[in-house]
């Protein structure tokens, strides 16, 4: 029995340095920690230029190419299947919208801003199929989005209901939640901030152990779902969560609204009874 | 710092709250299949109203999971 474990031994220390796992740490540390190329003077800001920035310009590019050629020169009647896949996209956001308690005007508004960040989230998550580090392993990127996108509802849902519908759907079913629904306006940009980013970046750091590990068949497999279909749920899970934060605020705006007025029709018909 | 008590602390940060998510996960999907069999044809509201739970339980796990990483990589 000696003789195998010997044996065994040995044979692990001959691989061992071909093998190079003896700093995993170290590596996964200089693969994880940003690299920040250069930096530009504005106005008296540093920024930072880092590969965050770098990749989201390459998705910007990309982007930018993938609409001009979907909605060049649209016709009435689509007849080329461009069209038709623009068209089916942006449906989708609308059936989205529209199931959120949002009117045909309301959600063609919301749609521009919504439409952008669910793409580009979601393909500045995909980069990391060509070992480019996606910008939201940075945690500065989803920060920048999330707290982007409460202010965008805020504004919009100010926008869509009035400053009064704002204040009724604060107090709707008493005022004594109003300290909560406050709190929950603050909350809700740090879920979505460190939801995207614990995804992306847990994916990332395990997407670089197996490329250390088992460089061979593994990261193929295992990518398919830590990077791909993370990446693209993340992004539709994002976008999905800002619809709907619009929606809840018109909805219990209007809720409130109803219930102001079948009091005041209560009390009509209290006073009509009476003074018969 | 010692590092053994801060293994030991990313570690339970995780099991634990991956054990929460999957059990509130596991039972609000079992309500779920079997609402949606009682009456199959609000299937597609009750897939809807799913997602969204599914959603916040998975977040509360991947707070613990940046727990987690925050005490391995930087302490």
């Amino acid at each position: 029995m000696d003789y195998w474990k010997d044996f065994f031994r040995a044979l692990l220390e001959q691989f061992r340095p071909k093998l190079e796992l003896d700093n995993i740490g170290e590596d996964i540390l200089h693969a994880i920690v940003p690299r920040n190329i250069g930096s530009i003077d504005v106005f008296g800001f540093n920024l930072i230029i880092s590969d965050a920035t770098i990749a989201s310009w390459l998705v910007m590019a990309i982007i930018l190419l993938v609409a001009i050629y979907l909605g060049h020169k649209p016709q009435r009647v689509p007849e080329k299947k461009r069209q038709q896949l623009g068209e089916a996209l942006v449906d989708l956001l609308l059936k989205t919208c529209r199931s959120s308690n949002m009117t045909y005007e309301q959600a063609e508004q919301v749609i521009p801003y919504v439409g952008t960040i669910a793409f580009f989230i979601t393909l500045t998550n995909l980069t990391s199929i060509f070992k480019i580090p996606p910008p939201a392993k940075n945690p500065a990127f989803p920060i920048a989005l999330a707290v982007i996108t409460i202010l965008y509802v805020i504004v919009m849902s100010i926008k869509f209901v009035g400053l009064k519908g704002f204040w009724a759907s604060l107090t709707y079913p008493s005022s004594a939640l109003l300290p909560f629904k406050i709190l929950d306006f603050f909350i809700k940009p740090v879920s979505l901030s460190l939801r995207l980013f614990g995804n992306v970046f847990g994916a990332y750091i395990l997407m670089e152990f197996i490329y250390i590990v088992v460089p061979m068949i593994l990261p193929g497999l295992l990518g398919l779902w830590f990077d791909i279909a993370d990446g693209i749920l993340q992004g539709i899970i994002f976008t999905y969560l800002s619809i709907t934060y619009i929606g809840e605020v018109i909805e219990s705006a209007h809720e409130s609204k109803h219930h102001k007025e079948e009091q005041a029709k209560a009390k009509a018909k209290g006073k009509a009874k009476a003074s018969v | 710092m010692d590092h053994g008590l801060i293994a030991i602390g990313a570690g339970l940060a995780i099991a634990l709250a991956a054990f929460g998510a999957a059990l509130g996960i596991g039972l609000a999907s079992g309500k779920a299949l079997e609402a949606s069999a009682r009456q199959p044809e609000i299937a597609g509201k009750i897939q809807a109203m799913l997602m969204t739970a599914i959603i916040f339980m998975e977040a509360t796990a991947i707070y613990a999971l940046v727990v987690s990483l925050l005490l391995i990589f930087a302490f």
